[in-house]
């Protein structure tokens, strides 16, 4: 009956009941968690979208909004509920270039986005290394990152405004289109909500020019160790690089053998890929500087890419590390901590002391200059020993990124992975404020339930009767007590 | 002093059915509507540094720390917040952030939401609550931070904050342009320097009567700041002559324009379309209006008018034809009050949070309305 209401919202191929067609729906970029969604609905205009959330509304169902589906936090899993994909909304509704602003629609692909606005020497500064694939809607569900975030901010800072269709069906305008509004900073707040307090309609960015100079140099070295003090000493000049980028031996040798093979030197055991933009007169001397504190950091070679042909396959090995993490086992597990920058050296070496004791492979590929880690390890989760090794050895790298004043999260979420872990940095009156924020935009919590903030530490929290709803509100358990069982990336 | 004290204070006010007006160091209280509070809840004890490493550009500090003791101690370390909102030095930390006050410096580092990596706040039950942390980027729970700044205290009480810096650059150094000639060649320049590749740090165009209330120029100017590495520097200093004729001014300049309000009666800023701001700012810069200061921020799409009192009891009025406040497709400029004589307000903006949502955090986080009650409104 509610698949049958659906399919006269938005068409019969656009929702999808059967098992075997959900089976696509039931991980996300982070496959150690499953879920199996009762039926998928993929609205095809803003008013289809309305319709089925005013319908799911009516019916009290509740629902898991979804864009491309690459987050990496179990974050878009919808168990036996509604997964409401929107993907199809990619209309680029607006563009102004005289303002340096776009409104686009959720489902527009960030990359799709940037192609539209080089022509008129603008792009949007957030770039996940999911690019190609993932959606504004979905960046501005998680906040989400990427390399040049440490010069440029994240999706936060470059959002102006969101129509917002809450769970109640309800439409509202949040921030302001031309600039700023008076008031709380409900924009703000909707931002990295994780799908939790509705879904976007329509998102308007900031357009930032394209920097007058780019350089991408390549840096180095023998050791771990020299590599993170090097990168200390760089945020410590008070230079400010468009990306600084960490990738250790382990992971240079797994992409060089990929078919993103980026020319990185194979015996090294750790690179820096710095990218240092602006005017061209400042960037030059910038650089110089750059040069000079890597090799008296140790560096063996600083490699400049000559042209953008150079620059962009530097950049493809970055960007497509993780995918070249699948020539070495058929799952892969991946941390976000972040931790305070000069804390670099001590982490990654209790890192390597982990990865030791338990005997596996942590590679490390990350966003050294703002400390936000991604430890990664490549296993097989059919080996249930291993999968055991590989969730402890994960557990106490996160516990020791917590234990240096770290956050557990940086771009990717919490979703349902990193949940266990809320109560280790926030306290019962944080995360009771934190439910009592969302309850205000969806009281019933029906908008992706389960996900964030450990439902019982919601004091306001009392359940929703029915077993549908009772089941979608069931309270994922502590990562402790479920070890990933990631399946194939 | 101590977050306890904070969270004490609210429980008793709760349980006397009484009400708290929420203060810093008590610089900026005529600003925000009449708040109906039967007492003072002040931070100004509540002050210092609680974790700085310099190396992390970070910095974690009690909420009444001024503005000026945070540049103190981070100029030893040749760091610096980036943070010039009107007013002066002597504000706190805690007010900043707590009335989302940016200046000059907000086009190119941000307005405080940029560049706060969490608080601590006790809420209008007395419950201390944590947001964020103190890494330079961070996405655990719902983002509570970015709630409370620009809350006018109505959320919570700001304790703590931990702050984003920067290092200083080598180069910090100001220029003014005149602005005196006519519009039309006043709107090219204006053009010319917001189109350039320049990346100042600031730029901010003045009225006559801005100009002249910080003794820097009879008639309208452009005041504009460059900072980076001296190649950066001299590379947009020769660009900018190429517009027009830069004369040096002190960096300090920038301090008389925090400063402008003076005893303002009225402050109001608009916010609108960038380009629309360029194309309106020449005749607006030339409105030579007695008593009324206006400064144009065209990167932002700020426009800032302060009236001042006329000394005689009466005021001006604001200025009626604001063109920039015609909608246009949905663009319609954002007016937003910041001062105005206490009996105005009811009429003008009486309130800012009367929307469903903003109502039901406030009572949420406010139940009783404690906290700074009136001052965004009902």
């Amino acid at each position: 009956m509610v698949a049958e209401r659906l399919a006269e919202i938005v068409g019969p191929a656009h929702v999808l009941s059967r098992q075997s067609e959900l089976l696509v729906y039931n991980s996300d970029g982070l496959p150690g968690y499953r879920r199996q969604p009762r039926l998928a609905v993929f609205p095809g205009t803003r008013d289809e979208t309305i319709a089925v959330v005013r319908f799911l509304a009516e019916q009290g169902l509740p629902f898991v909004p979804r864009g491309a589906g690459t987050g990496l936090s179990g974050g878009a899993l919808a168990d036996d509920i509604v997964v409401l994909g929107l993907h199809r909304l990619k209309k680029i509704i607006s563009l102004d270039i005289e303002n340096r602003r776009a409104t686009v629609e959720p489902g527009v692909v960030n990359l799709r986005l940037n192609k539209h606005v080089a022509p008129h020497g603008l792009l949007y500064a957030p770039d996940p290394s999911s690019e190609a694939a993932c959606t504004i809607g979905g960046n501005v569900a998680e906040n989400a990152g990427g390399p040049h975030c440490l010069k440029y901010g994240v999706t936060l800072n470059h959002v102006l405004a969101i129509t917002v269709i809450l769970p109640s069906g309800e439409i509202v305008e949040l921030g302001s289109r031309v600039g700023e509004r008076d008031g709380y900073d409900l924009r703000g707040a909707f931002i990295g909500s994780e799908g939790c307090f509705g879904l976007a309609l329509d998102i308007t960015v900031k357009l930032t020019p394209k920097p007058q100079a780019v350089r991408t140099l390549l840096a180095d070295f023998t050791s771990v160790d020299q590599a993170a003090h090097v990168t200390s000493a760089i945020i410590a000049s008070g230079i400010v690089p468009a990306a600084l980028e960490f990738m250790d031996g382990a992971t240079i040798r797994v992409v060089e053998d990929s078919i993103y093979a980026a020319g990185y030197p194979r015996d090294a055991e750790a690179i820096l890929l710095i990218e240092l933009d602006g005017l061209e007169a400042g960037v030059v001397a910038d650089l110089e500087t750059v040069r000079r504190i890597c090799l008296d950091g140790g560096a063996r070679q600083v490699r400049v890419a000559r042209d953008d042909a150079e620059r962009m396959k530097l950049w493809q090995g970055r960007k497509k590390a993780f995918g070249a993490m699948g020539r070495l086992a058929p799952h892969l597990i991946v941390q976000d901590a972040v931790i305070p920058r000069t804390k670099l050296p001590e982490i990654l070496a209790t890192i390597h002391a982990i990865s030791e004791r338990h005997s596996v492979m942590v590679c490390n590929v990350f966003h050294a200059g703002d400390g936000n880690l991604h430890p990664n390890i490549a296993y097989s989760a059919d080996d249930p020993a291993e999968s055991e090794r590989v969730h402890k050895a994960m557990v106490e790298i996160m516990r020791a990124c917590i234990e240096a004043g770290g956050s557990i999260t940086g771009e990717h979420g919490v979703g349902l992975d990193k949940m266990g872990y809320m109560e280790s940095i926030f306290s019962e009156t944080s995360l009771n404020a934190m439910c009592e924020l969302r309850g205000v935009f969806d009281p019933e919590r029906r908008s992706n339930p389960g996900k964030v903030v450990p439902i019982h530490a919601c004091k306001e929290w009392h359940g929703i009767p029915g077993s549908a709803k009772a089941r979608a509100a069931r309270e994922a358990p502590p990562l402790e007590a479920e070890p990933s069982h990631p399946v194939a990336t | 002093m101590s977050t306890e004290r904070v969270a004490t204070a609210i429980r008793d006010s709760v349980a006397a059915t009484g009400s708290l007006r929420i203060s810093g160091r008590g610089s900026w209280l005529d600003a925000g509507r009449p708040v109906r509070a039967d007492s003072t809840l002040s931070l100004r004890e509540d002050s210092g540094v609680v974790s700085y490493v310099p190396g992390d550009l970070t910095l974690t500090v009690r909420a009444g720390t001024t503005l000026a003791e945070v540049a103190d101690i981070t100029s030893e370390r040749d760091q610096w917040l980036p943070l010039d909102p009107y007013g002066s030095s002597a504000g706190t930390i805690g007010a900043t952030l707590a009335t989302g006050s940016a200046g000059p410096l907000a086009s190119s580092f941000g307005a405080p939401r940029d560049l706060l990596l969490g608080l601590e706040f006790v809420n209008g039950r007395g419950e201390t609550i944590r947001a964020g942390g103190r890494v330079v980027k961070n996405v655990a729970g719902f983002d509570l931070s970015r709630l409370l700044t620009g809350s006018w205290g109505t959320l919570g009480v700001i304790t703590e904050a931990t702050l984003r810096l920067y290092a200083r650059p080598a180069v910090d150094r100001t220029f003014v342009i005149d602005l005196g000639g006519p519009e039309k060649q006043v709107t090219a320049i204006v053009r010319a320097v917001v189109t350039s590749p320049l990346a100042p740090y600031a730029l901010l165009l003045l009225s006559a009567s801005a100009a002249r209330s910080i003794g820097v120029s009879e008639s309208p100017v452009c005041l504009i700041r460059f900072g980076g590495n001296e190649a950066a520097f001299k590379a947009q200093v020769s660009a900018l002559s190429q517009i027009s004729r830069p004369q040096e001014m002190e960096t300090k300049t920038w301090l008389g324009i925090r400063e402008l309000d003076g005893n303002a009666h009225s402050t109001v800023r608009i916010s609108s379309l960038p380009q629309r701001v360029v194309a309106h700012a020449a005749r607006m810069l030339h409105d030579d209006i007695p008593f009324i200061r206006t400064t144009i921020d065209p990167r932002r799409g700020i426009l800032r008018i302060v009236v001042e009192s006329d000394g005689e009891g009466g005021s001006a009025e604001l200025p009626g034809d604001l063109h920039l406040t015609r909608d246009d497709g949905g663009n319609a400029s954002e007016v937003i009050f910041e001062k105005l004589p206490p009996d105005v307000w009811s009429q003008v903006s009486p309130s800012v949070v009367s929307d469903r949502l903003s109502q039901g955090i406030r009572s949420a986080y406010d139940p009783h309305r404690v906290l700074n009650p009136g001052i965004l409104g009902d």
